[in-house]
């Protein structure tokens, strides 16, 4: 007989029941897409302050001080210590390797550049540009092009060579006011230290590799004779916010605090295990770039978190008038059962069984919705989708039924308190 | 009775006998109305937010002068483009020899402000009454414990006496900086290096930057592209997002707050049916539900606007550490979208129930 009822009501009552599946839907949709945006904003922005370049420099131990001094570097290239740049591998290798996006090498000195019968003093620096590397099964591609995406090139990006190549000579690039102060343009050739190059591109930095010649490391390291020597690396790693336990000192810990500390990707965590694997070589975060995306993050993810906060109220609000709305609307149909004979609990028990109904279907249909709009969101703005997380539908499902018995429950009890004659009658 | 006191008594009566009916009504217009409000007020202040967050992060613009010293009406053109005085440090720079024979480049500043503008930097005070800034490599080899030290500029010696140790990650881990004055009295050398700071939304920094370059053309003007260019893609992006879901939310609220309006018209078509019997027209009929339905749409949005205004004024408080003050401008879209909303979708039911005669509604076909 329960069932029946059941089963006809959903029959009988199409509209109701469309509109009331529709407010479930479209206010579980809103609430899908809300967490999925929210749970995954922080991830998506921290991707897009990886723009901000590296947040960890790599130096040797043994280095002398620098000495740059508006962009020229006053150190010779003999002097101080180096990175071997086989080694440099192994930073793929530790326990946050994963969050490891990249990294770049630097070698340079100031050298004699003769280019159109004149002579000139600038920098020489050699770097990856878009080096492609293998860590045991990964293949990744890594280097400035990647790593500083401010960097701007007229031309054509020179490539990696593995070798000094055999005919022709190699391509660099020249930073931007050395090529006007010396009228240097694309295609020109340029000699440092009796070796031949091109220029194949013109680079904006805005910093000061402008006034520089920017070469594929490989190519520096043999005009400087120096075989597999970096002076820095920078590297870009995805980072968690600092925050009071990043900066303890992880010789003064518990070893669970420690294991805790460990296993966390601050950039303090992640600069001790590169330490780890390359003793010889200082860690240091950019805290420049370090301060700005905590900042930022926790700014964005915070007010990601209330509106959706925000969102879900305003969700669970609607529902709540919507269901009460369409069982305040069957008041007639209670004064009928009570009528009958029905006592309050059989009613209740059919309101909110087909509220639970509504509910399910509901949330399983505003789940989707809200998975697609995610998608689409993530899509069009950050060009990588959102993923929802199966929790989510959990979560979905298990607050569509609260709302919608929260929205019902109400509405169910005014409508049992009138007299059922009264509301035959239509006086209610 | 007039015909307008008899208007009033309808549609008061018709709020006041079925309240609970109203009153969910009122509770989803209101809901979109809070909803649209907080966003909205939240979007229009979200770029002036997050750009003052970037301010913390030190000099954004570096003005070189490659021949020569900065001038005073240098030093002025820039003062015009920030906004507090201490947003622009001159700084000089010389190289010295260490006491262990290396080089060691030393920058004369007003430590103090270089210090508030790269907040940034890690510091550890090691004495109370230096008046030098040791960079951590630097110290690390010239001063581990913070002790006094000479370094010399060929024949003439400056005595640094460390104030704090700081680390910054970047080239000026291998400096040291000393007053101005004590740099220039050793090498007399004078600032022609300029950190500025400059305020604002991505687009207010590039006007400012055109218009130094105009004011002073033979300074090289260098803004941190780095910087400049996440702020933008940071800022942008975030915009897009609150905007996005936000439209989201509100659509998908709008189209719930439709449902519920549509289905509580539906609900008293006896309603209806009796006042055609009487003799009503569907005009005077429309009139009566649409005028009920904006009644009732502007009151949910009003209440809807002051909590909107709330929630995004609490929002401001609890994330950004300071209140995002209401927009009046939007008070007025607000209040029409959501008559307007209503008005839609309380007449539409209407005309489907023209179509039937009233009789065969009231005898509950």
């Amino acid at each position: 007989m329960f069932l029946r009822l059941l089963f006809e009501s959903f029959r009988r009552q199409k509209r109701r029941k469309t509109v009331a599946l529709l407010s479930i839907a479209l206010g579980m949709s809103i609430a899908t897409a809300m967490i999925a945006v929210g749970t995954d904003i922080g991830d998506k922005i921290n991707q897009e302050l990886r723009s901000l370049g590296a947040n960890l420099v790599l130096t040797p131990v043994e280095d002398t001080l620098d000495v740059n001094l508006g962009g020229v570097n006053l150190k010779p290239a003999s002097e101080g210590a180096f990175i071997r740049e086989q080694d440099l591998i192994k930073i793929k290798g530790i326990f946050w390797g994963h969050n490891i996006k990249g990294y770049a090498p630097f070698l340079s000195a100031p050298q004699a550049i003769r280019a159109k019968n004149t002579q000139i003093e600038a920098e020489l620096i050699g770097t990856y540009f878009a080096q492609p590397l293998r860590y045991g099964k990964e293949d990744f591609t890594t280097g400035v092009r990647s790593m500083n995406p401010w960097w701007k090139v007229e031309g054509e990006w020179p490539q990696d060579y593995a070798d000094w190549p055999q005919n022709q000579p190699p391509n660099v690039l020249i930073g931007t006011k050395l090529a006007e102060q010396n009228n240097l343009t694309v295609g020109d050739a340029i000699e440092i230290g009796d070796k031949n190059l091109r220029v194949s591109g013109i680079l904006n930095s805005g910093g000061s590799e402008d006034q520089a010649v920017v070469a594929p490391l490989h190519i520096v390291q043999t005009i400087l004779g120096q075989p597999n020597a970096v002076r820095r690396v920078t590297v870009s790693a995805l980072t968690k916010p600092e925050d009071p336990f990043a900066r303890k000192d992880p010789n003064k810990m518990t070893p669970a605090m420690r294991d805790r500390w460990y296993c966390s990707p601050y950039a303090n965590s992640i600069a001790f295990q590169i330490n780890e694997v390359l003793p010889n070589v200082r860690v240091e975060q950019i805290r420049q770039v370090e301060q700005i995306q905590g900042k930022v993050l926790s700014r964005v993810s915070g007010l990601m978190l209330l509106l959706t906060l925000a969102a879900l109220l305003a969700a669970a609000l609607a529902v709540s008038a919507a269901m009460a709305a369409t069982i305040l609307e069957r008041r007639q149909e209670v004064g009928l059962m009570k009528s009958l004979g029905a006592g309050n609990v059989a009613v209740a028990s059919l309101f909110l069984t087909e509220a639970g109904f509504l509910a399910l279907a509901g949330g399983l249909l505003g789940f989707l919705a809200g998975a697609a709009l995610a998608h689409r969101i993530g899509q069009s703005i950050f060009g990588s989708s959102i993923v929802v997380h199966p929790v989510v539908l959990a979560v979905v499902l298990c607050a569509a039924v609260l709302v919608t018995f929260i929205g019902s429950a109400g509405a169910v009890r005014k409508a049992m308190q009138f007299d059922p004659a009264v509301v035959l009658r239509g006086d209610a | 009775m007039t015909r307008m006191q008899l208007l009033l008594r309808l549609l008061f009566k018709a709020a006041w006998v079925r309240k609970d009916r109203a009153l969910t009504a009122l509770v989803s217009v209101a809901v979109v109305a809070t909803i649209a409000t907080a966003a909205l007020t939240i979007y229009s202040d979200l770029e002036g937010r997050l750009s003052r967050d970037f301010r913390g992060f030190g000099a954004n613009v570096v003005v070189t002068r490659t021949q020569g010293s900065l001038t005073q009406s240098d030093l002025s053109a820039m003062h015009k483009v920030v906004k507090a005085k201490q947003d622009v440090i001159s700084l000089a720079y010389a190289v010295a020899t260490a006491p262990n024979g290396s080089r060691v480049i030393v920058g004369g500043a007003d430590i103090i402000s270089l210090l508030q503008m790269n907040s940034w930097w890690s510091t550890k005070q090691v004495s109370t009454d230096g008046s030098a800034l040791i960079g951590s490599r630097a110290a690390a080899q010239l001063s581990p414990s913070g002790q006094p030290f000479t370094v010399s500029f060929g024949s003439k010696a400056l005595s640094i006496r460390p104030l704090a140790i700081f680390t910054s990650g970047s080239d000026d881990d291998s400096r040291i900086y000393v007053s101005t004055s004590d740099l220039s009295d050793a090498t007399g050398l004078s600032s022609n290096v300029a950190l500025l700071r400059i305020e604002g939304r991505p687009r207010n920094i590039e006007a400012a930057i055109s218009k130094l370059k105009t004011s002073a053309p033979d300074l090289d003007v260098q803004p941190a592209r780095q910087i400049t260019q996440a702020q933008a893609t940071v800022v942008g992006k975030t915009r897009s997002v609150v905007l996005a879901s936000s439209a989201v939310v509100v659509v998908l609220i709008m189209l719930c707050m439709v449902a519920t309006f549509t289905s509580s018209v539906l609900e008293r078509r006896k309603d209806f049916a009796v006042m055609k019997a009487l003799g009503a027209s569907n005009r005077t009929v429309n009139f009566l539900f649409a005028s009920e339905a904006a009644l009732l749409a502007l009151a949910g949005s009003a209440a809807g606007y002051i909590l909107g205004c709330g929630i995004a004024f609490w929002i401001g408080k609890v994330n950004f550490e300071a209140a995002i003050l209401p927009q009046p401008f939007l008070l007025l879209p607000v209040l029409l979208g959501s008559v307007a909303l209503a008005l839609i979708a309380s007449t539409a039911p209407l005309r489907l129930l023209q179509q039937i005669q009233p009789a065969g509604i009231l005898r509950g076909e």
